[in-house]
């Protein structure tokens, strides 16, 4: 098992340097296919260790692995250690498993870009991260991952740095992806002060136990949770993952919907004794994600980049994983993590097949008809759009009510509150899925379609083998893997967390089946709707007011704009004058002018006078003897 | 010995030293800067002269001989310097020589 | 009756050095900066017979006076106009802080000498009727200043092979711009 995870870990980031360091030595396709072969590698390892860990004991499974002890001060001892868990594996299985489909399907997405090596070293880069993040067995290390992983999604962002958008996206990820670091680190500051530890064990224990005071693990757990609506793009923090879809598509189907952005509900599992042990900010991130839920799903409505519409899908069904963990429900939370990012990824691989087609066109308006055109890409895409609107037998449907059903037996005024805005969530995602669905592939095809369907790209059929496969197999999956949840029937995957994530909540069998076939029911009207007006040719939301919030998406950039951007950029100009232009700038040019001033009233004594020399030497040696005369 | 004691030699020399320096720095023409060079070397030659009597040690005019030696050796590099400045048709004038300005 | 006219030839001498001494200095033409020299030096010559320095004075005329002062006067004959020297002082600032520094200098070395030396200065050694002779100056010469005599001579010829090459005729011998920054 340690070894497995070993391999998991540092395959990647041996992909990683060679292809760095081996520059220009290496093709472009080499370089791609290292970086592929490095993941797939990793998932290798990761199934070692799956396999192992599924022969033992439940009680045997976690186990810690040190490499070295890199702090040590007093008491307090910071190690490299890895942690091999059930949690933790499923995360690994994912990210390598995904991000390895992902890697093999750009070898095809970026052939003939100037500067495949960079990418490929980055992917590489980011799945070591990721992985670094998932496997690490104390605060410290995942601080170190989520860092890293926070850089390598900069690093993707503005890959094409010749593009101002595209800097101004990465930038934008990584300034709030920073506020979020900063929570997490000062939470971690506190756990160190008042646990003397940052390993997860004591940690947790001293959470759990009641050593610390409310107010304490209130304030750790915010720190934590700062962090994680940072990384997941939650409300407030979520104003970058739109604008991340600068980056080129794999980017954003492998990172900003499939691994990176689930790391924030990964650090609500795996940090859950503190979250329990502070429930107001455990509901109030239950409160967060329904509010996100149903704020991107209603933006979702006015989109027209298909990109921006899949992002906002990706920061709804994340609403959806928060909501789980929120209330307690972490194996099911992590279930709908796995099954979103089989369909979330399928969903954007499959619309960077279109994109690819239509040389770059990214505008809704500008599809359609293309399932004549592209049957493959529109099967998948169909597959992945009723996965994710979770409709039965679908990987969404199991997953998602699964979430929905716990919200269900919650009960109270939270429990209600969060069931009633889930079932509306449902609703959304069926219209803004099916719309998105059926401008692409329905309706008359575009010039553009027209064009491209008789050009140069379509003689090689949808795209290589290396984009086609991935998306078949994450197809399958999507089919399929929610089969893993039937409730009542049989629940591995939630028996597989239970030891190490035990759930707050459980719905009874009775409870999942009903508010299942409500959710499907909403879900399937949603679908409806969308079909009606798209029948009818006009919009969901009409012009007006409402059209207006939600093209502006409330607002929210503006609003942060206003608070935070102009104050710092008028604080900065106001230094700028204030401060660094006479005082520092003008100490500066004081100082000069006075060296010069200096220098040339010395360089009066430079006359050039053989005389003025003979006089100062006159002039010495009378001074001279003075002085000895003196001195004696 | 008769006559005025050393005392009186040195400042004799003292004042004709002094004289030198004043016409070495007041001086524009090169050939009175020699002159006046030639002036403090012979003062110090009247000093050394007086402290060998002083002392009874003859060491003080074999160095009086050497510094004439040393004075024949300058006067005849300066004069050359002198005559080329000359040929060339320079002013001959220390002042005009400031290309050490600065 | 001997002392007195020590005295007297002393101090005449003495009047004379510092007579010629500051016309050398003073003089606008420098013929009359060269004979002042010259009598300069003949006067030194008197005073140091009177210090007991004979071969020194006797060098004294015939290498100074009758060598290099020979040669002065053909350079300046060379130079004619050429050599006139007016009264030009430099700046005022230069003037009159080399006055200063000349009287600093004087005052100085008087001061210094008479506080130092004070008593030591009052008694003369005894010396021989040989003190002073040339015999004896051989002497030292070629035993205990040998270094001196040899480093006198290399002087020397160094001096006579700089004079050569500073009169030797080169390329540049057209008109030289003078330095542009003449004060």
């Amino acid at each position: 098992m340690i070894f497995g995870a070993w391999l998991c870990l540092l395959a990647p980031a041996a992909g990683f340097l060679s292809i760095l360091l081996a520059g220009t030595k290496l093709t472009r396709r080499q370089a791609g296919l290292l970086s592929t072969a490095s993941v797939f590698v990793a998932f290798a390892g990761a199934v070692i260790a799956f396999v192992d860990m599924l022969g033992r004991d439940t009680a045997d499974r976690s186990e810690v692995t040190t490499a070295w002890t890199w702090l040590e001060a007093g008491d307090f001892k910071v190690s490299l250690d890895l942690l091999v868990d059930p949690l933790s594996i499923v995360m690994m299985l994912v990210v390598s498993g995904i991000g390895g489909l992902i890697i093999l399907y750009s070898n095809g997405y970026m052939k003939g870009n100037d500067e495949e090596r960079r990418y490929f070293a980055y992917m590489a880069f980011f799945v070591f991260s990721m992985l670094l993040l998932v496997e690490s067995a104390n605060l410290l290390l995942l601080l170190v991952g989520w860092g890293l992983v926070g850089l390598a999604s900069y690093l993707l962002i503005a890959f094409d740095h010749h593009r101002p958008a595209a800097v101004t996206a990465g930038k934008k990820a990584f300034l709030m992806n920073a506020i979020g670091d900063a929570t997490m680190a000062l939470g971690l500051f506190l756990a160190i002060a008042k646990t003397g530890s940052v390993d997860f064990g004591p940690v947790f224990q001293a959470a759990s136990s009641g050593a610390l005071s409310d107010t304490v693990v209130t304030l750790i757990a915010l720190g934590l949770l700062g962090g994680a609506l940072a990384k997941s793009a939650q409300i407030p923090l979520h104003t970058w993952l739109p604008d991340a879809m600068e980056g080129p598509t794999p980017v954003s189907a492998l990172i900003h919907a499939a691994t990176m952005v689930t790391a924030g509900v990964y650090l609500i599992c795996r940090a859950h004794p503190i979250f329990e042990a502070a429930p107001t900010v455990q509901h109030l991130a239950a409160l967060l994600g329904l509010a996100t839920l149903l704020l991107a799903g209603v933006v979702a409505l006015v989109q027209w980049d298909i990109k921006r519409v899949i992002a906002y899908s990706t920061m709804s069904q994340i609403g959806y994983m928060f909501v789980g963990a929120g209330i307690g429900a972490y194996g099911f939370a992590m279930f709908h993590l796995v099954t979103h990012a089989f369909f979330k990824g399928l969903l954007f691989l499959a619309a960077g097949l279109v994109i690819h087609r239509l040389s770059g066109e990214q505008d809704m308006r500008e599809m359609g008809g293309l399932r004549r055109s592209m049957p493959l890409t529109h099967w998948t895409f169909l597959v992945g759009t009723l996965a994710l609107v979770a409709i039965i037998p679908f990987a969404g449907f199991w997953s998602k009510d699964a979430i929905i059903s716990s919200s269900l037996a919650q009960g109270g005024a939270l429990g209600w509150v969060l069931y009633v805005g889930c079932l509306i969530g449902s609703l959304l995602t069926g219209l803004y899925s099916f719309r998105m669905y059926f401008y692409v592939f329905h309706g008359e095809p575009s010039a553009k379609v027209e064009a491209a369907a008789h050009g140069e790209e379509a003689h090689h059929g949808e795209g290589d083998l290396s984009m086609t496969v991935p998306v078949v197999v994450l197809a399958i999956g999507a089919t399929f893997i929610g089969l893993l949840q039937i409730p009542g029937v049989w629940e591995p995957f939630q028996k597989f967390l239970e030891d190490v994530v035990p759930p707050l909540v459980s719905p009874s069998t009775g409870q999942e089946w009903l508010s299942s076939m409500i959710s499907l029911a909403f879900a399937t009207f949603g679908s409806y709707l969308a079909w009606k007006a798209f029948r009818a040719g006009r919009e969901l939301v009409s012009a007006g007011a409402i059209r207006t919030l939600l093209e502006h998406k409330f607002w929210f950039d503006e609003l942060y704009d206003a608070v935070f951007c102009r104050p710092a950029q008028m604080l900065a100009a106001l230094l700028r004058e204030q401060v660094e232009q006479p005082l520092v700038q003008g100490g500066l040019d004081e100082v000069a002018d006075g060296t010069i001033e200096a220098a040339s009233i010395a360089g009066r004594a430079e006359s050039g006078l053989l005389r003025t020399y003979a006089l100062a030497f006159a002039v010495a040696v009378s001074i001279l003897a003075l002085v000895f005369l003196v001195v004696r | 010995m008769s006559g005025p004691g050393i005392p009186w030699y040195l400042a004799v020399s003292a004042i004709l030293f002094s004289t030198g320096v004043a016409g070495v720095l007041l001086r524009r023409s090169p050939l009175i800067v020699l002159l006046s060079l030639e002036i403090m070397l012979n003062s110090a030659n009247l000093a050394f002269v007086g402290f060998s009597r002083l002392h009874g040690q003859m060491d003080g005019q074999i160095f009086a001989l050497a510094v004439m030696a040393v004075a024949a050796a300058e006067v005849c590099v300066g004069l050359g310097l002198i005559v080329a400045m000359a040929r060339r048709r320079l002013p001959l004038d220390v002042d005009v020589f400031s290309e050490l300005k600065g | 009756m001997g002392n007195f006219l020590t005295w007297v030839v002393w101090l005449v001498a003495a009047a004379a050095c510092l007579g010629t001494g500051l016309r050398v200095v003073t003089a606008s033409n420098p013929f009359a900066s060269a004979l002042s020299l010259i009598g300069n030096l003949a006067s030194l010559a008197v005073l140091y017979l009177l210090a007991s320095g004979e071969f020194v004075a006797a060098a004294q005329v015939l290498v100074y006076a009758g060598a290099v002062m020979v040669m002065f006067l053909f350079v300046i004959a060379y130079l004619g106009g050429r050599a006139d020297a007016p009264w030009a002082g430099g700046t005022r600032l230069i003037q009159v802080s080399s006055v200063i520094a000349a009287v600093a200098l004087l005052a100085v070395t008087l001061v210094a000498v008479g506080l130092e030396a004070g008593d030591q200065l009052s008694s003369e050694a005894d010396v021989t009727r040989s003190f002073g002779s040339p015999a004896a100056i051989g002497q030292l010469f070629l035993t205990d200043q040998l270094l001196a005599f040899e480093i006198t001579s290399i002087v020397l010829l160094v001096a006579a092979i700089g004079g050569v090459v500073l009169g030797m005729r080169s390329e540049a011998e057209g008109d030289r711009v003078p330095g542009k920054d003449a004060q």
